[in-house]
C-alpha cells in the first residue's frame, strides 16, 4: 500500500539569479512497512525534501499525497490535522518545549489527539529507548542524545502512519545509534509504518530496505540489499 | 490549561515577576482611586450624612450656604419635611490642639441630627457634638474649646462619624449655641437667623419657595462648593490617564511576554497542534496571571486601608474598583489575543530550523 507519494515535486527558494532549486523535480514512493534512508552530502535538499514529506512546507511546483488524501488542496488548519494524525518528525534540532518534562511533553500530544499508544506501551518505549528514569526531567537537565530519544519517543507516541526522521542520530554515540535504527526498524515492521531516515552515516543503512541518494536537489534510488536481521553486533 | 499550568509551574520565579508587576499596576490604579475618592468625599462628607434632597438659600447667595441668610419660619412655607441649618467656620483651640472645623446649628429634633458614636448629643447650652476627626487628632469628650471668633467656650459631649464639610470636621451644637457663638451681644435680635433649610422631598419642582429664595437639589448644591467640581475634575483626569496609560501597559507587556515564546509555539505548530489549542492556552494563562495579580491587588489595598491613619482621605468604593479590575483582566486578555496573532503566523518551518 502507498502511504507517501511525492508527485512531480520541486521547490525554489528566491528569484532571479539568487534562485536555488532546492529540490528538482520528484517523483517518489513509499509502502507502508519500509524503511527508507535518504543520504547526500550537506545542502543537497535532504532537509527540503523530508519536510516537503512531511507537510511542514508546500512544494513550489507538484503535489504530495499521503493515505490518499492530497496535501496541496488543504488549508493550514487541514495540514496541521494531517501532521498531528499521520506523522511523526524527529528533527535536526531537538524539538521539545522548555517547561514540560520528559513524561508532559507525551501527555501535550494525548491532550490533543485522541489516538495513542496506551500506558503499557509507552511504558515499553521508555524501556525501549532506554528513557524510562528520565521521564519526570525536564528537556534543559537531559544530554543532547537523551533529548533526541526523548524526541524519538515523542515522535513516535502518537502512532503515526509515517515517522520522517532528520539525522536521528547525530548527537548519539554509535552503540546507541544503532540501537535507535534497530527500535525504528522494529516500529516500522510492526505497526507497518513508513520511515524516512536521512543520514550521513552510511553504516545505518543496513537497517534500512532501500536507499536514496539526494544530489544538489536531485533524488536517485541506489542499489542496495538489505541485510538480515540487524546489521552490527 | 495543561501547557499554560505546566509552564506557570516550571518557571515559578519568572512567573512571580509577572505577577508581581501586574499587582503593582492594579495596586496603583485601585490606591490612587481610593485616594482620588477620598479627597472628594472631604467636601461632601456631612452632606451626603444629612441625606437631604435639595436646599433652600436665598437667591443672591449664589448656591453658597455661608453667603445665604433666612428665617427658621421661611420653613413653614415649605410642603415637606425640613430642618434648618445654620453655618460658620472658626478655629477651636484646646489645650495644645488647634482646628479649623465648620459649626453647624441644628436643631436636634430635625434629621440633620447626627448619630452618636461615642458619649451623648448636645442637652445643654455651648454643648457640641464632634466629628470624629477630632477624635483622632487628640480631642477628647469634656474638652473645652475656645473659639478664634468668639469669647465662647464650647464643650465636647459626644463624637459621630464621617462629619466633613469643604474638608473641615463638622461640630454639631443647638441653634442657641449656634446663635450664640454667632452673633454675641446681638444674638436677641437674630434668634431665628440661619443659611439655609435641608429639604426631604421625592420631588423638589412640585414645591414652592417663598420670594427671593431658591431651592437647590443636593447634587448641585455639592457641586457649588468651593474648588469642589475643579478639585473633582483634575482627580477624574488624572484617574482616567492612569487607568488608560497602565492598561496600555498591561497590554503590551502580556504581549511581550507571549511573543518572545514564538519559537517554542513554532515547534509545538510543526508537530500538528493546532493554533486554536495554543491560543487557548495562552489566554487561559494570562487569565490566571491577570486575575491572580489583580485580586492581589484588590486585597492589599483594602488591607492598606485599614492601617492607614484617618488623617489620609481615602475611600474605597468596592464597586468602582471591581469595574477596574475587570477591565485591568479584560485589557490584559486582549493583550494576549493580539500575541495569538502573532503566534497564527509563525511558520512551523522557521522555529525548527530544518
Ligand atoms: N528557506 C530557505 N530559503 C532559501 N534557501 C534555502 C531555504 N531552505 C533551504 N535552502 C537552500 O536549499 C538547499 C537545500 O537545503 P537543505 O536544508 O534541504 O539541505 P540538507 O541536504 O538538509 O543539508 P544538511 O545535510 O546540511 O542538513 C541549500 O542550498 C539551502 O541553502
Ligand atoms: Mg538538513
Amino acid at each position: 500500500m502507498t502511504v507517501l507519494e511525492l508527485k512531480q515535486a520541486k521547490k525554489t527558494f528566491g528569484t532571479g539569479h539568487k534562485k536555488v532549486e532546492a529540490l528538482k523535480e520528484t517523483n517518489f514512493q513509499a509502502q507502508a512497512g519500509e524503511m527508507i534512508a535518504i543520504i547526500g552530502p550537506s545542502g543537497s535538499g535532504k532537509s527540503t525534501f523530508l519536510t516537503i514529506a512531511g507537510g511542514l512546507q508546500t512544494p513550489s511546483e507538484g503535489d504530495v499525497v499521503i493515505n490518499g488524501t492530497s496535501l496541496a488542496k488543504l488549508n493550514e488548519k487541514k495540514l496541521s490535522k494531517v501532521r498531528l494524525n499521520e506523522i511523526g518528525f524527529i528533527l535536526q534540532a531537538s524539538n521539545l518545549v522548555p517547561f514540560l518534562t520528559v513524561h508532559n511533553q507525551m501527555m501535550l500530544l494525548k491532550k490533543v489527539k485522541k489516538d495513542t499508544l496506551n500506558d503499557q506501551e509507552l511504558e515499553e518505549l521508555y524501556k525501549d529507548l532506554g528513557i524510562e528514569e528520565l521521564r519526570n526531567k525536564y528537556p534543559s537537565d537531559l544530554s543532547g542524545g537523551e533529548r533526541q530519544r526523548v524526541a524519538i519517543a515523542k515522535a513516535l507516541y502518537t502512532n503515526p502512519s509515517i515517522v520522517l526522521a532528520d539525522e536521528p542520530t547525530a548527537s548519539l554515540d554509535s552503540e546507541r545509534a544503532y540501537e535507535v535504527m534497530e527500535l525504528l526498524q522494529k516500529e516500522t515492521k510492526s505497526k507497518q509504518t513508513t520511515t524516512l531516515v536521512v543520514t550521513h552515516d552510511t553504516r545505518l543503512i543496513d537497517y534500512c530496505d532501500r536507499v536514496f541518494k539526494m544530489t544538489d536537489g536531485t533524488l536517485r534510488e541506489e542499489d542496495h540489499t538489505p541485510k538480515e536481521g540487524t546489521a552490527h553486533e | 490549561m495543561f501547557l499554560a499550568w505546566n509552564e506557570i509551574k516550571k518557571n515559578k520565579l519568572r512567573f512571580a515577576l509577572v505577577i508581581g508587576v501586574l499587582f503593582l499596576v492594579s495596586y496603583l490604579v485601585f490606591f490612587l482611586t481610593g485616594l482620588a475618592n477620598g479627597l472628594a468625599n472631604l467636601n461632601r462628607e456631612a452632606v451626603d450624612k444629612w441625606a437631604g434632597d435639595g436646599i433652600m438659600l436665598t437667591e443672591d447667595s449664589d448656591q453658597s450656604l455661608p453667603q445665604s441668610f433666612l428665617s427658621i419660619e421661611d420653613a413653614d412655607s415649605i410642603d415637606a419635611e425640613t430642618a434648618v441649618l445654620g453655618q460658620l467656620n472658626t478655629i477651636v483651640t484646646s489645650g495644645d490642639l488647634k482646628q479649623g472645623v465648620a459649626i453647624f446649628g441644628i436643631d436636634e429634633n430635625e434629621f440633620i441630627t447626627p448619630d452618636v458614636s461615642e458619649g451623648e448629643l448636645f442637652s445643654d447650652e455651648n454643648e457640641v457634638v464632634a466629628a470624629d476627626f477630632l477624635q483622632e487628632e487628640g480631642f477628647e469628650i469634656g474638652d473645652t474649646l475656645t473659639l478664634s471668633s468668639s469669647d465662647e467656650e464650647l464643650t465636647i459631649v459626644g463624637f459621630t462619624e464621617d462629619a466633613r464639610f469643604n474638608a473641615a470636621p463638622v461640630l454639631y451644637a443647638s441653634l442657641e449655641t449656634f446663635q450664640t457663638v454667632r452673633f454675641g451681644e446681638a444674638t436677641e435680635q437674630n434668634a431665628d437667623q440661619v443659611n439655609g433649610i435641608v429639604i426631604r422631598a421625592d420631588d423638589l419642582s412640585a414645591l414652592d419657595a417663598p420670594e427671593d429664595l431658591a431651592i437647590v437639589d443636593t447634587q448641585t448644591f455639592i457641586e457649588n462648593l468651593p474648588g469642589y467640581t475643579e478639585q473633582k475634575l483634575t482627580l477624574d483626569f488624572m484617574i482616567y490617564f492612569l487607568f488608560i496609560i497602565s492598561a496600555t501597559i498591561v497590554a503590551i507587556f502580556l504581549y511581550v511576554l507571549t511573543v518572545q515564546k514564538i519559537n517554542m509555539f513554532g515547534v509545538m505548530k510543526a508537530q500538528g497542534i493546532s493554533n486554536g489549542y495554543l491560543a487557548r492556552s495562552v489566554v487561559a494563562q494570562t487569565f490566571i496571571l491577570a486575575a491572580v495579580g489583580v485580586v492581589t491587588g484588590y486585597v492589599l489595598t483594602l488591607v492598606t486601608g485599614l492601617f492607614l491613619p484617618n488623617a489620609v482621605p481615602v475611600q474605597f468604593d468596592g464597586v468602582a474598583m471591581a469595574i477596574y479590575g475587570v477591565v485591568l483582566i479584560a485589557v490584559a486578555i486582549l493583550g494576549a489575543i493580539f500575541s495569538v496573532l502573532t503566534i497564527v503566523r509563525i511558520d512551523p518551518l522557521k522555529a525548527i530550523g530544518a
